[in-house]
């Protein structure tokens, strides 16, 4: 009976894909950090492993209705928090994002994109609210937007696009309009576009034209949007000739890393060679040479993806891929399978937010976007990032235990 | 309602599956990309990146000449270079002046080395002097990336200069490395004339490398896995000359101020004793750094000291090309040794006169050939006709390159009916023009080493041999001799036809009346032929051929004396000197009583020692 109801409720499938990546990621620390700092580097990893653990279990057991009640708190915090770190927050590598807490650093803003998960959750899951209706579109939007402006004031952008990562696919589950859908992502897109020439800038036009058309919304509302989205994407293109040298190099490595190999793209191209380098294989643990060489700048935060990739190859990514594909799987599965609509809505989010993360990491270690600092969770060194990885896998084990509550 | 839910809630579950699905489709088609289809070139990448690899420049082959002399060493140079990427660019002003070398060449040899790789030292100047040394070692700390290497360049033992057959040894040019980009790397040194560029191959030896790891900095960490990997660099292996490099330096000496080329040739095997181009240069300005004044000053000097003459020249052989006009001839019966012509000092055909030096009186072929009678062959000419005398121009190699082993060689010019119909027009060109031909004169250019090779094959009777001057390769491990093989032609000559045309040439240094009794060799019969060649531009050239002695040749001589004048006082004479300095070992002429002639050291007794090893 006791063995049935753990069954029921115990999400083993989801806790040991956080275990294996959580292991493949003090693998990769400790190689990547293997010469005189490991001892330091890697034991406070394992320390937040740890601590991390605790919290996901204890988030996983507490009450599910507890998780809903705090949720507006949680993020009323994390606003507040977020301010007071652009008071008294210090410098890490340019950017005002650390709290200490004696020997202890916080990142307000990992705190804050749960936060603000569970906020927008509570929001759209109330009966009165419908994505059809601006009104409610807009308050969603400024539930996102506030912490983003905060985090973007730090500046952290790499964490302020996570959070147009989550934003999108908790619209697309609570049944937002395609024309909503559209009319966010076609702006944006035609943006990117522009900046690689006139070609790709027409098709991007030409693509959401079509998409627009397709969603018969009112002619007029159609050609807003769709105005919109060609000024978007000229004005790119202006505000690109505006902008400073070093901002214009930054883009330009982006769309060619081999321009420059040892200004900015050299952390893409030695990323790249790292992994290429590792072949089918791999070079064998700690026989890395780009890693053990510190080929790749602090290595042990946002490239952590080239060590297995480097030591153990084509199949130790692969591995890494399958599990972080696994842990989305399971994501959107519980989603589904939640029966009440807060439930669903946190699991897409955090969801989300995973995913945002991976495509940002993953893409940039193996060339396929620009350097953009976000951590790869689980794998990257850094105690707010897996602690608040840890916490979300708490939160969507809790989603499935309690899946059946209304 | 809920059921309706259930619908809507699978259908975006099934599109977040897809999404994810194509985000790791992506992911897994650039992984594959990138560690199976590319995975060679990255790792080639790594590699470059992380480890550090050192040339060790081979030490250059040695050479020696036929009697054991090494004639060509090498001495330690130290050389200085600049990891590119460790160089600070700011200090290229200071470098330039510890150098005393132009700020900009610094600056232009490090961009095309970087081009190159970054990782790999560019060397900025060769052959540093011992107070640049100790001022470079004074300034290391403030100068990261600069280094020195002790490298060997060339050393030239022997009094002889022979700079055009030995050749000299140049840094590697853009255009040379992009020919061949594997095996040579910027600041190379290659061979590039005469003996260095034929055999670079041998002589060059393998490059050897030492791998070390590096860190991100450039530090260097350690010997990549122990030096296990490491490439020893590979010796050149060594040659051995068929040159006599006493002889050599003598004939130089001989020749010294005058314009002109000398070759002898051991009728025996073909082998070079001696090869001299007048004026020359020391080949020593090459080994180290080559000022570019120093290098300019060569190319522009009117008198062409880096223009090899024994082989390029293309001047009329003159009356040295009787004994063709007569073996053609005899051979087809357009001539017989009785026949004879009275010479009364000119010859007319059509309305054109042709002169002759002297009025010679009644002339046979024997006698014709020891008074280089022109009014005679201007008549055995006419008779024996361009084809036949072509034909046999063409058995004496003449028209065609000899084969010998440097690059730096001129066919010449043998007119053909083909070439004069080509040239002229079937109907364009005269009988009249070969009466020029019959005393070497007009449209014909040979060079002073295909007279020597014409002089061999009259020595030997018709034995053509493939003119060469290395004679073996010595390779050290294992240390073996490899002789080198050459061809051997016979020219279809009979018996008699040699017999008189060689007693001509005995009578023009043996007997009096003969225009070459001043090559004569005391204590040995000799046999040759003057010629003086006209020429439009100025003075006569003057030509002997020759060899000696006469029954068993051991020396076959050409010596050319650009504008000197007569072939029999200038030529001849300097040529019969040469002649005896080989066949005894010095000039014995002012001797009494005349020794033996001396044996030439046999081949396989005259191996060089093995030579020690530079020290590095």
């Amino acid at each position: 009976m006791i063995y049935q109801e753990i069954k029921e409720r115990f999400d083993y499938r989801t806790a040991l894909v956080a275990l294996g990546l959580m292991t493949i990621g003090l693998v990769s620390v400790y190689s990547a950090t293997y010469d005189a700092r490991a001892a330091d580097i890697f034991h406070k990893q394992v320390l937040w492993a740890v601590v991390g653990f605790v919290a996901l279990g204890a988030i996983a057991a507490v009450p599910f209705r507890l998780l809903q009640l705090v949720s507006y708190p949680a993020y009323f915090l994390s606003i507040l928090m977020l301010v007071a770190v652009l008071l008294l927050g210090r410098t890490v590598s340019g950017s005002e994002s650390w709290f200490s807490i004696g020997q202890v650093r916080l990142q307000p803003a990992e705190f804050s994109k749960i936060a603000t998960v569970l906020a927008l959750a509570t929001y759209l899951s109330r009966s009165d609210v419908s994505l059809r209706k601006v009104k409610y579109l807009a308050v969603a939007a400024g539930i996102v937007l506030l912490p983003v402006a905060l985090i973007m004031m730090q500046p952290d952008t790499g964490t302020a696009l996570i959070f147009f990562g989550m934003f999108f696919p908790v619209l697309f589950w609570g049944g937002a309009s395609r024309f909503t859908l559209v009319a966010i992502v076609a702006p944006v897109g035609t943006a990117v576009a522009a900046l690689f020439g006139t070609t790709a800038f027409l098709t991007a036009v030409l693509v959401f034209g079509v998409l627009i058309y397709l969603t018969r919304e009112h002619r007029i509302v159609a050609a807003a949007v769709f105005s919109l989205t060609v000024l978007v994407g000229v004005s790119t293109q202006f505000i690109y000739e505006g902008l400073k040298h070093y901002q214009q190099k930054r883009i330009a490595t982006f769309l060619d890393p081999n321009a420059d190999p040892l200004g900015a793209g050299y952390n893409i191209l030695q990323s790249k060679v790292a992994i290429g380098s590792g072949g089918f294989f791999g070079k064998g643990y700690l026989h890395g040479s780009q890693t053990q060489l510190n080929f790749i700048p602090e290595q042990w935060t946002d490239f952590i993806f080239c060590v297995p990739g480097e030591e153990f190859g084509f199949l130790g990514a692969a591995i890494v891929l399958l599990l972080l594909m696994a842990l989305l799987i399971r994501g959107v599965t519980i989603a589904s399978a939640a029966k009440n609509r807060y439930g669903g809505f946190v699991a897409v989010g955090l969801t989300a937010i995973f995913a945002t993360h991976i495509c940002l990491n993953i893409g940039m270690s193996i060339g396929l976007l620009p350097v953009i600092g976000v951590p790869l969770p689980f794998l990257s060194y850094g105690g707010s990032a897996l602690l608040s990885a840890m916490t979300m896998v708490g939160i969507l084990m809790n989603l499935h235990a309690h899946r059946k509550e209304y | 309602m809920a059921e309706q839910d259930d619908i809507t809630i699978y259908g975006r579950r099934r599109t977040l599956y897809a999404v994810i699905a194509l985000m790791f489709l992506v992911f897994f088609a650039r992984l594959f990309q990138l560690q199976m289809i590319y995975s060679e070139e990255y790792g080639k990448k790594s590699e470059e990146n992380s480890i550090r690899t050192i040339p060790r420049e081979p030490v250059r082959g040695y050479i020696y000449d036929r009697n054991g002399t090494m004639v060509v060493d090498n001495r330690p140079a130290f050389t200085v270079t600049i990891m590119p990427f460790e160089f600070d660019k700011r200090m290229i002003g200071e470098l330039s002046r510890l150098l005393a070398l132009d700020p900009e060449f610094i600056r232009d040899r490090l961009k095309k080395g970087e081009a190159y790789s970054r990782f790999a030292p560019v060397k900025i100047k060769r052959d540093i002097d011992f107070r640049t040394l100790a001022a470079l070692e004074e300034n290391r700390d403030r100068l990261p990336g600069v280094d020195y290497h002790v490298e060997s360049k060339r050393w030239y033992t022997t009094r002889a200069l022979a700079s055009h057959t030995l050749g000299y040894t140049k840094e590697i040019s853009e255009s040379q490395i992009k020919l061949q980009m594997d095996a040579y790397a910027p600041g190379d040194v290659v061979g590039s004339s005469g003996l260095e560029a034929r055999y670079e191959q041998t002589l060059r030896g393998q490059k050897g490398a030492e791998f070390s790891t590096v860190n991100v900095r450039g530090q260097v960490i350690g010997k990549f896995e122990n030096g296990k990997d490491d490439i020893p660099a590979v010796e050149g292996d060594d040659l051995i000359l068929t040159m006599d490099f006493g002889l050599q330096a003598f004939a130089e000496s001989l020749m010294t101020g005058r314009t002109g080329a000398f070759v002898a040739i051991d009728p025996s095997d073909g082998g070079i004793l001696a090869m001299v181009s007048k004026p020359d240069y020391e080949l020593s300005a090459f080994s180290g750094v080559t000022p570019p004044d120093v290098w300019r000053a060569l190319n522009d000097d009117p008198a062409s000291p880096l223009f090899n003459r024994a082989t390029l020249t293309r001047y009329p052989p003159g009356s040295t090309f009787k004994m063709l006009v007569a073996i053609a001839g005899l051979e087809t019966g357009a001539l017989t040794p009785s026949w004879h012509v009275t010479c009364g000092g000119s010859f007319r055909f059509g309305n054109k006169v042709f002169k002759d030096l002297h009025v010679h009186g009644t002339m046979d072929l024997v006698s014709a050939i020891q008074h280089s009678c022109n009014v005679y062959f201007y008549q055995a000419m006419l008779r024996t006709g361009l084809d036949a005398w072509a034909h046999y121009g063409e058995e004496f190699g003449f028209g065609r390159l000899t084969g010998i082993d440097i690059y730096e060689e001129n066919p010449g010019l043998l007119p053909t009916t083909a070439y004069m119909d080509k040239r002229y027009g079937p109907n364009g060109w005269t009988r009249g023009f070969l009466v020029s031909l019959g005393i070497g004169q007009g449209e014909v250019g040979v060079t002073p080493l295909q007279m020597a090779c014409y002089a061999a094959a009259l020595a030997t009777k018709g034995e053509y041999r493939q003119p060469h001057v290395a004679r073996a390769i010595v390779t050290k491990s294992p240390r073996t001799v490899d002789t080198l093989r050459f061809q051997t032609r016979h020219i279809e000559v009979s018996e008699k036809t040699w017999d008189i045309v060689r007693e001509g040439m005995r009578r023009v240094v043996e007997e009096p009346g003969g225009t070459g009794g001043m090559a004569r060799v005391p204590g040995v019969v000799s046999a040759g032929k003057t010629g003086t060649a006209q020429n439009p531009h100025g003075p006569d050239h003057a030509w002997y051929v020759g060899f000696a002695p006469f029954d068993h040749p051991k020396i076959a001589v050409a010596m050319l004396l650009e504008n000197a004048g007569f072939g029999g006082t200038q030529s001849a004479p300097l040529a019969g000197l040469c002649i005896e300095r080989y066949l005894y070992g010095r000039i014995i002429r002012y001797d009494a009583p005349p020794p033996a002639p001396r044996k030439p050291v046999p081949f396989p007794q005259a191996l060089p020692p093995l030579h020690a090893t530079l020290e590095r």
